[in-house]
């Protein structure tokens, strides 16, 4: 029975990592019909730069969020100029979709092999005096970096849920993902707004970054897995379904310890590939929306 | 029919070529080695270039394709099997793996198949990574008898294969099939292609010539530090640069831009060590943006320009 509930409370906590991940590619995806398989690259590049932050001033890893988010938001708007933005001119959006893979495929290989460069490809994590420590209720160990990770990806639910339906940027966003054309007629500038996106979701990369070189740890080639925890998760709450995405990140996370009992450890991605693959197949619109609805 | 025989020639003198090279000299073996890699890359690339640059299906998993043959390949030369029946087994094995993959996948709409195809890949590095934990090598005694020119001829002689399956397979109602899938699935779909079918006989074929390769890289590396080094996302992204770089859906492109490709990282590894990779991914993005079809079509577009040009000028003379 301990066991059951420290699976399902770890489940949880992983699973709001998990959809922390998802955010940016959601965003992008649902946005700019951009399918970012760098993502996982800068969460990495995130959790690097954390890890500097740590090591060369001391300054605790939650309380540099803020700076990695600075960092992150400046890559991203750089992946957006420099990548992003010259496909927007192709006319279809399966192209458009095909095209920005093999892109952000190649900002893969830089990313990966700059990081590679700066910090070694040797595996880098970072050992604060409360790694490892956890809360216990009701005989369920509760990590105190796992929390910290369920607590950012419910604030960031939360914020995102704001600014996409009571700002105006938010507005804005929704009008270019409806239709660019004629939203550019009614005035917004949807070039900005993509540009902004594209660096806030390379952003929230980043501060998945910072939970995963805190709980887990980082290698220069370690993003791949991450992104395609990510997939999985966006896949799960429906293409462009942003508000689903900690649910459906929750919901991966419980599959996932519980496969952990059945198939053992290593061979839990194997299972969220089967999951995925089964997803796609029978209800391709995702676990939580109807079949024609579709929303941001 | 001219211009076929001109193009016969040219490949028939580059084979002979390639033939006679080591016979008639000394090849160093840094030569050597380059070359097998060459063929290597000539291989995986016209094996995506047949699913990718023909079908219009992105396969980001060719390194489980590859991987596959490298392993089975190895297992089976291990078992005393001779090595030209290991490398067909390597194949075949390939193709057992692209049916379990292909199937599900293919039928997944536009990007997800790259998608589930990477991941297959990344979970096979993982799973075999974790089953063969230890150096996995050849007895001693083939290293002591190890020598490059056999390795040589079998990448010759597979590469050879490779590029001629291609040439038969797209100039055969098959590929006019795969063509139409990449160019409109909806309106191939209504005008009675199926489909499906052809995606996947698409992806068997590239499976099996994935396998090969990897064959003739087991073949070439008895030993192997960590096996997860052969299911490495680098043996999808190179092959695919080289299609690229070259051309993709052309059948010279892909050997073009393995030539580029396996000349220039021995240039560049030589001068800038690690961080020819980043130049390379550069490269390959701005391909990709600015460049979509490659060398050879390039070349196209600019012989198009000129015979504009100078139509235009002419018409302006008269």
């Amino acid at each position: 029975m301990e066991n059951v509930i420290q699976a399902i409370v770890s489940g949880i906590l992983v699973g709001a990592l998990y959809a922390l991940i998802a955010y940016g590619l959601g965003l992008i995806m649902g946005i700019m019909k951009f399918l970012n398989v760098a993502h996982g690259s800068f969460l990495i590049l995130g959790g690097y730069v954390s890890y500097w932050i740590f090591t060369l001033w001391g300054i605790d890893p939650y309380l540099s969020v803020p700076l990695v988010i600075i960092a992150t938001f400046l890559t991203g708007l750089i992946l957006y100029k420099l990548t992003l933005s010259p496909l927007l001119k192709l006319p279809d959006i399966e192209m458009r979709v095909a095209n920005s893979l093999l892109v952000t495929f190649g900002v893969i290989y830089v990313l990966d092999n700059a990081m590679a460069l700066t910090w070694t490809p040797n595996s880098r994590s970072i050992m604060t005096s409360y790694t490892g420590e956890a809360i216990d209720i009701f005989g369920a160990h509760l990590s105190i970096t796992g929390l910290c990770g369920l607590g950012i990806a419910i604030l960031v639910a939360v914020a995102l849920y704001f600014i996409l339906s009571k700002t105006y940027f938010g507005k804005h966003v929704r009008a270019a993902t409806q239709d660019a054309e004629a939203a550019s007629l009614c005035g917004v500038n949807v070039q900005r707004t993509y540009l902004i996106s594209c660096g806030i979701a390379v952003a929230l990369a980043g501060v998945a970054g910072v939970i995963v070189v805190s709980s887990y740890s980082v290698t220069p080639t370690s993003g791949l897995s991450w992104l395609l925890i990510g997939i999985v998760v966006m896949v799960l709450a429906g293409e462009g379904n942003i508000n689903a995405i900690l649910p459906a990140g929750i919901i991966l996370g419980l599959i996932e310890s519980a496969s952990i009992f059945v198939v053992g450890a290593p061979y839990r991605q194997a299972v969220a590939l089967v999951i995925f693959i089964i997803v796609l197949m029978f209800r391709p619109q995702g676990l939580f929306t109807g079949r024609e609805q579709k929303s941001i | 029919m001219t211009a076929n025989w001109k193009k016969l020639l040219i490949a028939g003198v580059v084979c002979a070529l390639f033939i006679a090279l080591p016979m008639v000299m000394e090849l160093g073996t840094n030569i050597l080695n380059l070359l097998v890699m060459l063929f290597i890359f000539i291989i995986l690339s016209q094996s995506w270039n047949l699913i990718g640059g023909y079908t219009g299906q992105i396969n980001l998993g060719l390194a489980a394709f590859f991987g596959c043959g490298v392993l089975v390949t190895h297992f089976l030369w291990k078992a005393e099997v001779p090595i030209y029946l290991a490398v067909l087994a390597g194949g075949v094995a390939t193709v057992v793996l692209a049916v379990i993959i292909g199937l599900p996948t293919l039928r997944l709409r536009g990007v997800y198949f790259a998608i589930g195809t990477l991941a297959l890949a990344e979970v096979l590095r993982i799973v075999m990574g974790n089953i063969f934990a230890t150096w996995v090598k050849m007895p001693g005694s083939y290293v002591t008898t190890y020598s490059l020119l056999p390795r040589y001829y079998l990448g010759l002689v597979v590469a050879l294969i490779a590029v001629s399956v291609v040439y038969f397979v797209t100039n055969s109602k098959l590929g006019l099939a795969m063509v139409a899938v990449r160019d409109d699935e909806q309106a191939a779909q209504v005008t009675g292609v199926n489909t499906f079918k052809y995606k996947v006989l698409a992806l068997l074929i590239s499976a099996f010539l994935a396998g090969l390769g990897g064959g003739v890289y087991a073949f070439y590396r008895l030993s192997f530090y960590s096996i997860s080094l052969v299911f490495s996302p680098l043996w999808t992204f190179e092959p695919l640069m080289a299609v690229m770089i070259g051309g993709a859906g052309t059948l010279v492109g892909p050997v073009i831009g393995s030539f580029f490709l396996v000349i220039l990282s021995e240039v560049f590894a030589l001068t800038l060590g690690e961080a020819h990779l980043i130049l390379f991914g550069v490269l390959f993005i701005l391909v990709i943006l600015y460049f979509p079809y490659g060398l050879v079509g390039s070349v196209d577009q600019v012989r198009q320009l000129m015979a504009r040009a100078s139509r235009g000028r002419l018409w302006k003379a008269r």
